[in-house]
Order: structure tokens, then C-alpha cells, then sequence
């Protein structure tokens, strides 16, 4: 019965809706350089590196584009996973630690403990999962901040890893593990499908679900959540498991494609993966950390790099670029933000 | 439209000429003129969007204007374009703002002394005695009853306003002070206070100080006002002496039609059945405070700042949990300190500051009108598209002003993002709607929307219960009034026997039998 009635006032609405665009209006030019600055300038990189002739040889070819993307495959993961939390405002700068836990458990479980591939991948991921329980429990539950109790578990966990491997690094990893990180599916490296479903997935799950509304609720205004009913604790609970899980489905994934692993393997991923969506929400929907962003944003310093290396850059330029990329792209949202609420006025 | 500004220099302390301020596509003033004249109390009235705000930020040079126009302020003139915050200081004009700007755990002298160099001893540490000298000399060239040793947030909110103000004036011998423009300074002061504050201005206007006055409130303005300029829609509607001028042709002036809002409440029959029993509730300032809601009722609170009437409501709805006593909806007991157990028993809470508790600023406004109710839309995956129809539908419902129904709540004004909070909550067809302060700092149009859309609930069966502190807002709205003072209820009255007196003596009485 609602059918009928709501084409009727969606109308009416909508007339209202016009209207009232027509007298505000807004400054449409400089909101789309806003919006798509940075898919232009990612665009822009591309384009040079494609034609600069010190590039241009290695840089468009197919082979080193596919390698990028299943290089960045790992990271796109891990900043999807610290981007989930920080919808409601939460860091997890646990994640590059738990991504090492969960490749440890994972080699371990296979190499040594003989367990089957499958309960390898399940016991890293549900490690990852279990750690982001603990941060969740003591982040939500006694809402302890989070920076220092990611940053704190994060150093935990990277002595764990020293005790678990022994100082060594794990060899001997089953070879079907190892294709699914180096081999392809219809020309397309499986760890890229990999993130593609996971990137769709995170997305659905922040856009197309109650849970991923009363997450960006909370990040929007916490105090007002709660005053509409909303689980807010419980909300950040879940979202340090799924960060943990999605953790230890990219250590798994390490794994996969390096064969080994060893205390510390994961903790560079940390800064570039906030990095990452920290650019990315200066892109797209300016101010939100969106699935789409934080895709932008990992390419963005990837393409970047990987230009810069082919061109005979040092190995200094990678941290460089990475660490500048935070700076400029808090700076950038920060500046971005006041603009936004000033004209708002 | 524009006016000459031939008015003698000595006759007229600041004049607005021909002053426009274009925003990217929108026009929040349009070739606006008037002059403010020396010792006079002027009034600056107008709704939100009116473009008064925007007036006021380019007199404080936070803003410029638009080429062509221009401000006078005694004998400095300055283009409207070229105003800066240094420009407006130089010229005398000087700003209380609604938030004053205070520094609770300082001293009344230090508060005073904020912005200026504080007396130095030889040695050149602070010369405390001399500073509190100093302070007292201006607090009693103001007529500000307080020791300048006594800290910022032990005065009462009358006093503090007082205090910002005699900061601003500070020695008018030696400075120059053309204009002193206040901000709705009596918006969050309890009745008592308000006349105590309009005295203190009534004199300093008697002694020559030229001021403009903001405010909503339409009685202050019938009963101080020597002046009053009207904006509407970012144009110059009228400036004219109070001479003739009442409530309804002010509300004419601001709202362009007449809306009778000010009306008393006839007395009606009340449906017996009993929604909300609360039971000798405890909790924080709240004392043992018990009464019954009934069904499409609405019942108000009055007491003092202080009295503990936020607490209690926030206790009702769960925030806080109870010391003592419970809350029976319905006839089931609401679980202590639960929101989601209040809210699924049919309870609503429209809190008091929007920004702080009730806005999502940055998510769209369909967003917003959602989110009390998000299962309605989970069905298997959540349903987008039902949620911006219903949006849209609101949108017409409740005459929302908003650029679409996406956008971002922090885009609508005021008056309108109020709406958004109320049409969120009657959404969800309440049993007993709580409402704190629900049109604080909402313009006279929006409010009659609003007082419409209580009523329409109260209609539909929804008990209501309304803290406020606007008395007019009070009695046009409630059954019945119940008075709190010192956490405690003290009184209560239907019908006929609720009368502003009523309300006024005691709920000021109250106050003082207690202490």
C-alpha cells in the first residue's frame, strides 16, 4: 500500500527540492576539482610515467601494471581494514602487526604443526579476528583510546612474533597456497580478485547495512547516536573485529605470495595503509573515509613509486613519498574541512 | 530602498549604507541602510536566514561586504569591502556575543582584564592589588554587584553577561565606545535574570551608550526597544520607532504574514488514560520527583537554570541511571539507564543542544530523519530508496527548507535542522514525547511550525512532555505545568489557574523558600 503513496510525495519532494537548488545553488567548479583532485592527479601521474621516456619503456606495459596491483593487493587490505574503525573515528594502528601474527600462525600451523591448508588460512584470519576482539573489548567497552591501545597491542604483538618464530623465518610453505599468491585468473593475478571481493564487500557492508549506518553515525556525532538508540560500543566492537579479520586475511595473503614469514614482516604496512585512507577522504565525498577513497589512495602513492623506481629513484624516495603522503593528506582534509563548514554558514 | 544618510554626526552613532554581502549563490543581504542613533536601544529583528547575522559579522569585519556599500561609526567611515575586525575596534564598536567568551576558572578582574595588559609591579610581576582596584572602579562605573575576587563561574548567568559587557565598555571615559552590539544575551538566562540584565542595559542607554539588540524574543524588544530594524530575506524591512508597534505586527514585520503564536492554550478535556508514571525518580540534582503523562497531553516544566530539568528528562529517557524511584510506560517498568529500553517502550528525546546531541552535521538530511528508526529499512539488505522517499515525504510534511534531500544537515539553518530533529522522533509515532528546550535560537516562522507538529502529535496520541524557558512557548503549548526548583517538583497548575504570574512567582519562589 505504501507503493502507491510514495511516488506521489516523492514527487512533491522533489519539486520542493528543486526549488530550493535553484536559490542556493553552489560553487560547482572548485567542489568538482575538490571531489576529484585526486583521481585527476593519480590520472596525471599515470599519463607521464606512461609518456616520460625514461619510464615509458617498462612503466605501461601490462606486466607492470599487473605487478603493482597485486604488489599493492596486500595493502589495499590492510587500509580497508583500519579504514573500517576509522569511520567511527577509531584508529587501528594495529593492523601491520596483526597482518605479521596471522602470517606467522598461518606458516606455522601448515609447517610445522601439518595442519591442512584451509584451517591455515581460517586459524590466521580468526587470529586477526581474536586480536581485534581484545582492542575492541577494551576500546569500546571501556572507552580507552584507541591510538595507544592499537599502538600498544601492536608492540605486544610484535614480541609474540619474535617468540612464535624463534628469531627464524618460516619456510615450506604448501605450493597451492603459494599459486593463489603468484598465479593468475583470466589474465588478472588472484590476489587482485581477492581484493576486488573484498573492496565490494567493505563497501556493501558500509553502505548497504544498519551496522555500516550506525558506524558512520557514530563517527558523525557519538553523543547523538547513543540519544537515538543506537549500540554505539557494540558498533566499535565489530568494527575492530572485522579490522583484525581483514588483518589476518592480508597476513594470510602475505604468506601466499612471499612463502615466508618472519617477527616483523608486517609493520611496514601500518603508515602507508593510514596513509591510504587518509588521502582517501580527501577524494570523492570529501571528509568520509570511503571504500572508493582509500582505493585512490593506495594507487595513488603506488603508481607514484613505482614510477619514481623505474626511474632509477633511491630507495630512500618510497618512505619519503609514504610519510609525505600522511602530512600533506591530514593537512589537506583538515584545510578541506574548515573550508566546508565555514561556507556552510 | 536606501535611505539618505544625512543625519547629523552628533545625532546618529553608526549608519549602514547601502551594505550587501553576496555568498556564492545566494544573497544573504541586499542593499541594506539604516542608521543607529546615538543613546538609542536599538533592536535588530529578523528570522533565521534573514541575512541579521551576516549584518553583524560584517560590523565585527569577520566578513565583508559587497563593493558599493559602506559603514559609518562616529567619525570613521570605511567601503564595505574593506572592513576588518581591527577597523570595527578602532571605530568603537564593541561585541558581546551569545557565548560570552568567559573563562569560568578565572576571577571576575582577570576576565576583565583578558585582551588588556595587566598592571605591573616595579619588579614587573602582575600588581594584583592594583588590578583588582582597577576592576572594581569599572564594575562600579557599570552597576555590576560582584567582587571582582569572586570566580567567573560562581556568578549567576545574569551577572556573567554583565561582566562580558562591562569588559567590552571597560572605561567608557577614555575609550570611545559608538556601539555595543549584543548577541541574544538573555537567550539562555532564567526569566528572573532576563529584567535584571534589561535594567542594567535600560541604564547604560540612559547615560548615552548607543546599543543593538538581537534577540527572538519579541517582549523584551516591546518593552526596551527604542528602535527597531527588521530583516527578511536579506533585505531592509522596516526601521522605525517602537511608537504603535505590538507582538503581532512585529511578528507581521518578521515573518511577512501574521501567524498567531502567541495565544494561551484553551483548556480541554485530557484523555485519563495514563501513558508514563514516573515514581519518586532520583538522580543526580533530581529529588524524588513523581507525576503522571496522559495520553495526547502536554505538560510543561518550568524552573530555574539549575532546577535540574534536563536531568530529569535525560533520566526518564535513560542517560542517566535513577538513585531511586522508576519510570512505568505503558505499565511496564522502563529498565534503569537503558536508551534503547526507553526508546523501544515509545519514549522520544529532543534534546537541547542540537550540535552536541542530536545533529549528524555532516551526514544528508534524509540520513538524518532516519536514524531513531534504521530497521524499518532492513529488509534482507538496507533499502536505500524507501529511506530517501520517506526522507522526501518529510520533507513536504514538516516544510523543511533544504538544498535536497541528501544534503548535508549542516546546509539548513537552524530552524530547519530543528525540524529535521523533531520529524525524526514523530516518525516513530511516540507514546511520550520529551522535548527540551525544542526552539532555542529557532525563528518566529519556524517555531509556529513547530508548535503545530507538538500539537499534531498531541493529537495523535502522544503524551508531551516540554522543559522550556521561553514563558510564551510554555503557556501556549501546555495542559498543565508542573514547576521544578531545586530538583525538586514544587508545583503545579492546569487549565485556567496557569498563568505567566503563576509561572513566574513560583517558580522564583520555590527557589527562594528552599534556600
Amino acid at each position: 500500500m505504501s507503493t502507491q503513496t510514495e511516488p506521489v510525495a516523492r514527487e512533491a519532494g522533489d519539486q520542493v527540492a528543486a526549488r530550493r537548488n535553484e536559490r542556493i545553488g553552489g560553487p560547482r567548479m572548485l567542489e568538482l576539482l575538490e571531489r576529484y583532485g585526486l583521481v585527476i592527479l593519480l590520472i596525471l601521474v599515470a599519463l607521464f610515467f606512461t609518456f616520460w621516456s625514461h619510464t615509458s619503456g617498462v612503466f605501461p606495459t601490462s606486466a607492470n601494471l599487473r605487478n603493482v596491483a597485486a604488489n599493492e593487493s596486500i595493502l589495499v587490505i590492510v587500509a580497508l581494514a583500519a579504514m573500517v574503525p576509522m569511520v567511527a573515528e577509531r584508529f587501528d594502528l594495529s593492523v601491520g602487526a596483526i597482518v605479521a601474527t596471522s602470517a606467522i600462525t598461518t606458516a606455522k600451523m601448515l609447517t610445522a604443526w601439518n595442519f591442512p591448508v584451509v584451517a591455515g588460512i581460517v586459524g590466521g584470519i580468526l587470529v586477526g579476528a581474536v586480536i581485534g576482539l581484545v582492542n575492541g573489548v577494551i576500546i569500546a567497552h571501556y572507552n580507552a583510546n584507541s591510538l595507544v591501545i592499537t599502538l600498544g597491542m601492536s608492540t605486544l604483538l610484535a614480541g609474540v612474533g619474535s617468540y612464535l618464530t624463534g628469531n627464524n623465518t618460516l619456510l615450506g610453505v604448501p605450493q597451492s597456497l603459494l599459486n593463489f599468491g603468484n598465479l593468475s585468473w583470466l589474465g588478472i593475478p588472484r590476489p587482485v580478485w581477492l581484493f576486488v571481493i573484498v573492496a565490494l564487500i567493505v563497501a556493501f557492508v558500509l553502505g548497504g547495512t544498519v551496522f555500516g549506518r550506525r558506524l558512520l553515525a557514530t563517527g558523525s556525532n557519538e553523543s547523538a547516536a547513543r540519544l537515538v538508540g543506537m549500540p554505539v560500543s557494540r558498533t566499535i566492537l565489530i568494527a575492530l573485529v572485522i579490522s583484525g579479520a581483514l588483518s589476518g586475511l592480508a597476513g594470510v595473503l602475505l604468506l601466499a605470495r612471499t612463502g615466508s614469514a618472519a617477527a616483523g614482516v608486517g609493520s611496514g604496512y601500518t603508515l602507508p595503509a593510514v596513509a591510504a585512507i587518509f588521502l582517501g577522504s580527501t577524494t570523492i565525498r570529501p571528509g568520509r573515509f570511503t571504500v572508493i577513497g582509500t582505493l585512490v589512495g593506495v594507487f595513488f602513492v603506488a603508481i607514484s613509486v613505482n614510477g619514481l623506481t623505474l626511474a632509477g629513484a633511491q630507495d630512500w624516495v618510497e618512505p619519503v613519498f609514504n610519510g609525505g603522503a600522511v602530512v600533506v593528506a591530514v593537512a589537506a582534509a583538515a584545510i578541506l574541512a574548515k573550508k566546508r563548514l565555514g561556507s556552510a554558514r | 530602498m536606501t535611505q539618505p544618510l544625512l543625519g547629523a554626526p552628533a545625532r546618529c552613532a553608526v549608519a549602514v549604507e547601502s551594505v550587501s554581502k553576496t555568498f556564492p549563490g545566494m544573497r544573504a543581504l541586499d542593499d541594506v541602510s539604516f542608521e543607529i542613533g546615538r543613546g538609542s536601544f536599538h533592536a535588530l529583528l529578523g528570522g533565521n536566514g534573514s541575512g541579521k547575522s551576516t549584518l553583524i559579522k560584517i560590523l565585527a569585519g569577520v566578513y565583508q561586504g559587497d563593493a558599493g556599500g559602506s559603514i559609518r561609526s562616529g567619525k570613521e567611515v570605511v567601503a564595505a569591502e574593506a572592513i576588518t575586525p581591527s577597523w570595527a575596534s578602532r571605530a568603537g564598536i564593541r561585541f558581546v556575543h551569545q557565548d560570552l567568551g568567559l573563562f569560568g576558572p578565572m576571577t571576575v578582574a582577570e576576565n576583565l582584564f583578558a585582551g588588556r595588559p595587566y598592571p605591573r609591579t616595579r619588579a614587573g610581576s602582575i600588581d594584583w592589588p592594583a588590578m583588582h582596584r582597577e576592576a572594581r572602579r569599572v564594575l562600579d562605573a557599570h552597576g555590576v554587584e560582584v567582587s571582582s575576587r569572586r570566580l567567573m563561574s560562581d556568578l549567576r548567568p545574569a551577572e556573567q553577561t554583565l561582566v562580558a559587557i562591562a569588559r567590552c565598555l571597560f572605561d567608557v571615559g577614555s575609550e570611545s565606545v559608538e556601539l555595543l552590539v549584543l548577541d541574544e544575551p538573555t537567550s539562555r538566562l532564567p526569566p528572573a535574570e532576563v529584567d535584571e540584565l534589561l535594567e542594567s542595559l535600560d541604564r547604560y542607554v540612559a547615560a548615552g551608550q548607543s546599543i543593538l539588540y538581537v534577540s527572538h524574543r519579541l517582549n523584551e524588544i516591546l518593552e526596551h526597544a527604542d528602535v527597531v530594524t527588521v530583516l527578511r530575506d536579506g533585505k531592509h524591512i522596516a526601521t522605525r520607532g517602537m511608537q504603535g508597534l505590538d507582538r503581532a505586527a512585529l511578528t507581521t514585520m518578521i515573518v511577512g504574514a501574521e501567524r498567531d503564536i502567541a495565544r494561551k492554550r484553551e483548556p480541554r478535556p485530557i484523555d485519563p488514560t495514563v501513558v508514563m508514571t514516573v515514581e519518586s525518580l532520583s538522580s543526580g540534582p533530581v529529588r524524588e520527583v513523581g507525576f503522571d503523562l496522559h495520553r495526547g497531553e502536554v505538560v510543561g516544566i518550568a524552573g530555574l537554570v539549575g532546577s535540574g530539568r534536563t536531568h530529569l528528562v535525560e533520566t526518564i529517557f535513560g542517560v542517566h541511571r535513577p538513585v531511586e524511584g522508576q519510570v512505568v510506560v505503558n505499565d511496564r517498568r522502563l529498565r534503569p539507564g537503558s536508551i534503547e529500553g526507553a526508546i523501544a517502550a515509545g519514549l522520544a528525546y529532543v534534546p537541547e543542544d542540537r550540535a552536541a546531541h542530536s545533529a549528524f552535521r555532516d551526514l544528508g538530511l534524509d540520513m538524518n530523519l532516519s536514524a531513531a528508526d534504521l530497521k524499518r529499512y532492513r529488509r534482507g539488505w538496507f533499502r536505500r530508496g524507501a529511506e530517501v522517499a520517506d526522507g522526501v515525504a518529510d520533507i513536504a510534511r514538516f516544510a523543511i527548507r533544504t538544498p535536497g534531500v541528501r544534503a548535508p544537515l549542516a546546509q539548513l539553518s537552524g530552524g530547519n535542522q530543528q525540524k529535521a530533529v523533531l520529524a525524526r522522533w514523530l516518525r516513530r509515532r511516540p507514546d511520550v514525547l520529551l522535548l527540551d528546550e525544542p526552539t532555542q535560537g529557532v525563528d518566529v516562522g519556524a517555531r509556529a511550525e513547530i508548535y503545530a507538529q507538538i500539537e499534531e502529535a498531541g493529537r495523535r496520541g502522544s503524551a508531551v512532555l516540554l522543559v522550556t524557558s521561553d514563558l510564551d512557548e510554555l503557556l501556549h503549548l501546555s495542559d498543565r505545568v508542573l514547576v521544578m526548583a531545586r530538583g525538586r517538583l514544587v508545583d503545579s497548575a492546569a487549565g485556567d489557574a496557569i498563568t505567566r504570574d503563576w509561572v513566574a512567582t513560583r517558580m522564583f519562589a520555590a527557589n527562594q523558600e528552599e534556600s
